[in-house]
């Protein structure tokens, strides 16, 4: 996959753009109260992972259907209602690994409290927090776990008991004297966040010789600075490079040629690289390719590649085939710290400006680390001499350097990192805990490639922009002492005195939050945080949104993250609410709260809600922090006023959706099946029992709407309702069962029948091509067998919620295979004779649709009279319940109907299956998510915050981020200035706005237009127009107000605190051409 | 190009200017309907259709979604509820493509070669890949009984002669400025 602008926004969805931005109408108001957060909070306060609850909440006797259809063999070692969104990352195996694993964190300030953060979430075996100082004031400004109170005590012991809170199933634990290194020997893994090199060497050595090898990372940050080194041992496996999906394509033709062509279909482009290896199923005729052996691929291109092998010899190619990309595991030679120092190797770029930095900042580490050893100290803030001193340690080392040597020490740089050099500032500590705690993970599981080996950092850019005294750097006995330290006390008030607007309080919104309040940010007296979430806390949620605990599932994720931000730091100025932020809650965000504003910082999950924030910050000029992750993704966006774009400038193409007749009648691999199985779960569960009480609660009103629309939908809806109070009315549960059954019968043999008989296998085209040819495949019916465990899966699930839409209670012998099996048996089930002239897509009642000419109309009054029958039948107040899918319950059964579904379909099709894991994570459209590409997009945003709080930075200050963990791969650029529209002597931005006032008629704005030279042929109101020049009725409104017309068009309310509206004109020039003009804000009162 | 703010509103304006005739709906232009005549040379000439045109949210970068409302007989088309499986619509969409291309190449493209292998009515693909005159005679009644000019029914926004407009335009406003300036 290509990096995209913005991970973590493309929730695809067909429905429309409702389901994208709200969780919240999936929280289905469904009786089923067992599932409900109140049984779930039992007061053990206790959450378990791990190896410790393998089946624990269900009774062990006979073997459940449940089990015998999805059991893969392992042990149900993963609570996958808590790490759905890391496992849709990781993979079973990985977190397998991970679960396995004790890793050493040694330094518990700032960074090594977020290291230790980012681990327990992720769920490794264990934590041990080594540390031999106490905590200090100074700590305050980057640990989220120390409090006041906490001074004085160690380190460690102090961390200890709010990170175990963080997940239980993680054993926690301290060391509080010096380590040797013969203790480094009970770790996979070992952390350093604050050693001196000659120790680390020492360390390192010894972690490097170990048998097996112990991955060993040393990290620090030192104000706007940073650095990482790994050594994951002289030969270290890596199983996936890239956490990408094998890429696969569909095979059009294979050459008998030396080297062969192969063709695929143009149906996607292939994403293959020279050198990849792949492997070929399912060819026929060319059949010496479907060995199984890893082929190498040459002259990629976006439909086609060689193979680099002889195929004259072979068969020849005639029809289907798939490629599949193998991925090849990785080794790396990593070297001990020791030679890695003098040969650093190429160092991991972040920033292209900034190329020549990495191998002064190796320097400038050393040197650091020099100095401290000399003087016993780090150097002070604002003192020249410290720094002088420093800048002569880095020009001897880089003397002695010889053919190495670097032609410019930069001793202003050298300078600032002299003066910041004491301080662990949050952002920084968030920024490298998600870094290194991404590297752990790695060194543990062999997932994701490593950092090969050293990374440098910083963020000078960040500072104020005007020199800062030395005296205001001192320390003021305050929690903010490091942070003043770097930016001064007149900065540190400034911060403490914002007005900042987070939006969303989810994984993103609660980093933020903790960010927040240890820079001091909106604590002080004029300062004012604002939060809003319209969600509550899910379980799924626990694993990376760490502000939250198992006991707050069900309670509203704003109010529960701002009480965690204000015992973080008890100064701050926090408010939560719970709306949505849209046109609907613009009375509560009116425009008092957006002026009153300093910047605001979006946490949000999807693109509509981002694309509204940033209308609202563009028409506020505010500035607008925005970030967002998708799995070791993430990217961070600055949108500044008059500075740069906004956000809504520039948009990744929206997700390619699978074609309708792909999905419907041809799918070709699992995402079809799955997106098919959705839809069908969505007609048959939700939206014919809600036609169908539509029908009920107004029986009269119902039936004159169908009459009136009179088209075949109408006909189809009423044939549904029907059907489901006629001839399949389920009134015990055996009616369920055979319901279950025939739908079987339906979907996975009769369509089937249906279609091959309409094409039949050697159907040809007009042009004589065959018609099943790639990328269609030719489906078999399926014979359905009770001694097949799927096939009684689907008639357990199907049957229970057909139960449930009809309120018929659910018999527990449905979960054992015999008597479920015992009770299909029973159902009689007809032969199948495939019609002539039937259509093939819209088939749910292929049969009485089948003769189109009868008139439709005819038909519904018919079936209207059958249903005003059939109603009378009914008990008295019958209705129906529909069922709304919802992904994140294992105990509903939706997920396992919907699986059932795509794996039968996938079998018709010989598509291969997936297990109810990879369903779910493709049909419910779970966004992958772990904690420490999380971490690190809020720590680079706040970074981005200084600046902006600043308010006097440049363009070329400002940094956006994609960054991909993964690989790894830091892209850091300057923002995009926003496009400059020139029209005769004017100028203007996106972040500019037109002004008229008087009230003026539509006659008098379009003059004014005019005299600008500006001919006005559109104007529009939201998505109303209320003039154009083309429609001859819009003339009589000329002499309207514009305000008027607003009102009587587009039927808005104009409330009296609302004096004026905006609206979007489109007009050309004298010369016919376009001009893209602001928005015009028409003042009427 | 413009900015997507605008690309509704000058879409919908070439769109007249290219003398379709448009039906909005309370002015709005989120969804419209747009009345297309069948393609000369093709099976369908003389079928005039309603086309119900839907500009999403994020048009246009999305594309629009199109449907016919009254009957069609054609492989592509969702017989009962209008949908087009057109493969540029709804795959190959780019921003720089608008709505004068859908009705202008796009829509008569899909009528003059329907793509059987791709069906959403099989019914009709199976008919055309085995017996095109049977297929083609089924087009024929269809266009009759359901695709004559009076089921297309887009009231339109009748556009009057440019001159019409101006003249009154000026008659207006030099009232108004004669009777400012002349007292």
């Amino acid at each position: 996959m290509l990096p995209r602008k913005r991970p973590g926004e493309g929730e695809a969805v067909n429905e429309g753009n409702s389901q994208s931005v709200l969780k919240k109408h999936r929280i289905s108001s469904s009786t089923d109260s067992k599932n409900n957060q109140e049984s779930n909070s039992s007061g053990t306060g206790s959450l378990v992972v791990g190896n410790s609850n393998s089946n624990s909440n269900k009774s062990c006797g006979e073997q459940t259907i449940t089990e015998m259809a999805f059991d893969d063999g392992n042990p149900r070692d993963i609570d996958e209602d808590l790490h759905s969104r890391q496992l849709a990352v990781y993979g079973r195996e990985t977190m397998r690994r991970l679960f396995a694993s004790n890793v050493l964190v040694s330094g518990m300030q700032g960074l090594g409290v977020e290291i230790a953060k980012n681990l327990i979430l992720a769920g490794v075996k264990s934590v041990t927090l080594h540390d031999e100082g106490t905590v200090e004031l100074w700590d305050m400004s980057s640990n989220f776990v120390f409090s006041e109170k906490d001074l004085g005590k160690n380190r460690a012991l102090a961390s200890m008991q709010k990170l175990q809170e963080l997940n239980n199933a993680v054993a926690i634990s301290t060391l509080t004297t010096k380590l040797t290194k013969e203790q480094l020997s009970d770790f996979q893994a070992v952390v350093f966040t604050d050693i001196n090199l000659e120790s680390a060497i020492e360390f390192n050595e010894y972690c490097h010789n170990h048998q097996p090898p112990i991955a060993f990372i040393k990290t620090e940050v030192r104000g706007l600075f940073g650095s990482a080194f790994c050594d994951f041992g002289p030969e270290f496996t890596v199983f996936d490079v890239d956490g990408e999906e094998p890429h696969t394509g569909i095979i059009a033709s294979i050459s008998n040629d030396n080297p062969a062509l192969v063709a695929c279909v143009d149906d996607e482009r292939l994403e293959f690289q020279d050198g990849d290896l792949v492997v070929f199923s399912e060819i026929q005729g060319m059949t010496q390719l479907n060995d199984g052996k890893p082929r190498k691929i040459k002259n990629a291109r976006p439909y086609s590649f060689t193979l680099d092998e002889d195929t004259t010899k072979f068969g020849t190619y005639e029809r289907g085939g798939i490629v599949t990309q193998v991925k090849e595991p990785k080794i790396l030679n990593f070297k001990p710290l020791k030679e890695a120092i003098k040969d650093p190797g190429d160092f991991l770029l972040s920033d292209f400006s900034k190329f020549d930095r990495p191998p002064l900042l190796h320097l400038a580490f050393q040197s650091l680390d020099k100095f401290v050893s000399e003087l016993g100290r780090f150097p002070t803030a604002g003192s020249e001499e410290d720094a002088q001193r420093l800048i002569s340690i880095t020009s001897d080392i880089n003397e002695g350097l010889g053919d190495g040597k670097l032609d410019d020490i930069n001793p202003k740089l050298l300078r600032h990192f002299a003066f910041g050099a004491r301080a662990v500032l949050n952002p920084m500590a968030a920024m490298f805990g998600g870094i290194v705690g991404q590297e752990v993970v790695k060194a543990c599981s062999g997932k994701f490639h490593p950092l090969f080996q050293f990374f440098y950092f910083d963020s000078l850019e960040s500072l104020p922009t005007e020199p800062l005294d030395p005296s205001d750097l001192r320390p003021l006995n305050s929690r903010y002492d490091a942070q003043i330290s770097v930016f001064g006390s007149k900065f540190q008030k400034k911060l403490e005195d914002a007005k900042v607007f987070v939006v969303g309080s989810g994984a993103l919104g609660c980093e933020f939050l903790k960010n927040l309040a240890l820079m001091g940010v909106s604590c002080g007296k004029h300062g004012k945080l604002t939060v809003t979430d319209d969600d509550v806390i899910e379980k799924s949620n626990l694993s990376r949104q760490f502000l939250f605990r198992d006991w707050n599932i069900g309670q509203p994720k704003s109010t529960v993250a701002a009480s965690a931000a204000s015992s973080i730091n008890p100064l701050l100025h926090i408010e939560a609410l719970q709306n949505r932020v849209g046109p609907e809650t613009e009375n509560v965000f009116n425009d008092a709260f957006w002026e009153n504003l300093n910047v605001v910082i979006n946490a949000l999950d999807n693109v509509n809600a981002r694309l509204y924030v940033d209308q609202r910050c563009l028409y506020f000029q505010k500035p607008l922090l925005e970030s967002g992750t998708l799995g070791a993704k993430c990217n961070t966006q600055m949108v500044i006023p008059h500075l740069t774009e906004n956000y809504g400038a520039s948009r990744d193409p929206p997700e390619k959706q699978a074609p309708m007749c792909t999905v419907h009648s041809f799918p070709h691999n699992i995402d079809h099946c799955l997106t098919w199985a959705r839809s069908e779960f969505e007609g048959l569960l939700e939206k014919t029992p809600a036609e169908v009480n539509a029908y009920l609660s107004n029986p009269s009103e119902y039936t004159s709407a169908m009459r009136n629309a009179g088209d075949a939908q109408a006909r189809d809806n009423l044939e549904r309702v029907i059907e489901c109070l006629d001839r399949e009315r389920c009134e015990s549960f055996q009616d369920c069962i055979t319901w279950a059954r025939m739908k079987f019968e339906d979907y996975f043999a009769n369509r089937v029948k249906q279609l091959t008989f309409t094409f039949p296998e050697d159907a040809a085209t007009s042009t004589g091509a065959p018609f099943w040819s790639a990328p269609k495949r030719f489906p078999r019916p399926l014979q359905f067998s009770v001694t097949d465990p799927s096939h009684l899966h689907f008639i357990m699930a199907a049957s229970i919620l057909r139960a449930e839409t009809f309120g018929v209670p659910v018999p527990d012998w449905v979960k054992h295979p015999k008597k479920l099996a015992e009770a299909v048996d029973k159902v009689i089930v007809p032969d199948f004779q495939p019609k002539k002239n039937v259509k093939i897509v819209t088939d749910e009642k292929a049969t009485s649709l089948a003769t189109a000419s009868v008139d439709d109309s005819a038909v519904i009054n018919e079936l209207i009279m059958k249903l005003e029958q059939c109603r009378k039948t009914l008990p008295p107040n019958f209705r129906m319940k529909p069922i709304q899918f919802e992904k994140d319950d294992d105990t509903n059964y939706h997920m396992d109907l919907i699986a059932a579904l795509a794996n039968m379909r996938a079998r018709n099709y010989s598509i291969p299956e997936v297990d109810k894991l990879k369903a779910k994570f493709i049909a419910g459209r779970i966004i992958p998510a772990i904690a420490t590409s999380t971490a690190m997009a809020t720590g680079l945003v706040c970074l981005e915050l200084y600046k902006v709080i600043d308010g006097s930075h440049k363009l070329e200050d400002y940094r956006n981020t994609f960054a991909n963990l993964a690989l790894p791969l830091f892209s850091m650029a300057e923002p995009v200035p926003p496009k400059v529209v020139k029209h005769q002597n004017m100028s203007w931005t996106v972040w500019d706005r037109w002004i008229i006032k008087g009230n003026p008629t539509l006659r008098e704005l379009l003059q004014w237009l005019a005299d600008k030279g500006l001919n006005a042929y559109s104007i529009s109101f939201g998505s109303c127009l209320l003039y154009n020049s083309m429609f001859p009725r819009h003339k009589e409104r000329m002499d309207k107000k514009v305000a008027d017309l607003a009102r009587d068009v587009a039927k808005v309310e104009l409330p009296p605190y609302r004096d004026h509206l905006d609206v979007v004109v489109a007009c050309e020039d004298d010369e016919d051409n376009d001009v893209d003009i602001p928005q015009i804000s028409v003042y009427f009162r | 190009m413009s900015s997507p703010s605008k690309r509704r509103e000058m879409d919908l304006m070439k769109l007249m200017m290219t003398d379709y005739k448009v039906e909005t709906i309370n002015d709005g232009m989120q969804e419209f309907y747009v009345e297309f005549h069948g393609p000369k040379e093709s099976p369908y000439q003389g079928g005039v259709w309603r086309i119900r045109v839907e500009l999403p949210d994020a048009y246009p970068y999305k594309s629009p979604s199109i449907g016919f409302v009254n009957k069609i007989y054609h492989p592509n088309v969702d017989e009962m509820s209008g949908s087009v499986c057109l493969d540029v619509i709804n795959q190959t969409w780019s921003p720089m493509f608008d709505l004068v291309n859908v009705f202008e190449v796009f829509l008569p493209q899909l009528l003059l070669y329907p793509n059987p292998s791709d069906p959403l009515n099989g019914e009709a693909a199976a008919l055309m890949m085995r017996d095109r005159s049977a297929y083609e005679q089924r087009v024929k009644e269809y266009c009759e009984k359901y695709a004559k000019p009076e089921d297309a029914g887009v009231a339109g926004e009748e556009k009057s002669s440019d001159e019409e407009l101006t003249e009154d335009e000026y008659a207006s406003s030099d009232d108004e400025i004669a009777g400012k300036v002349d007292p």
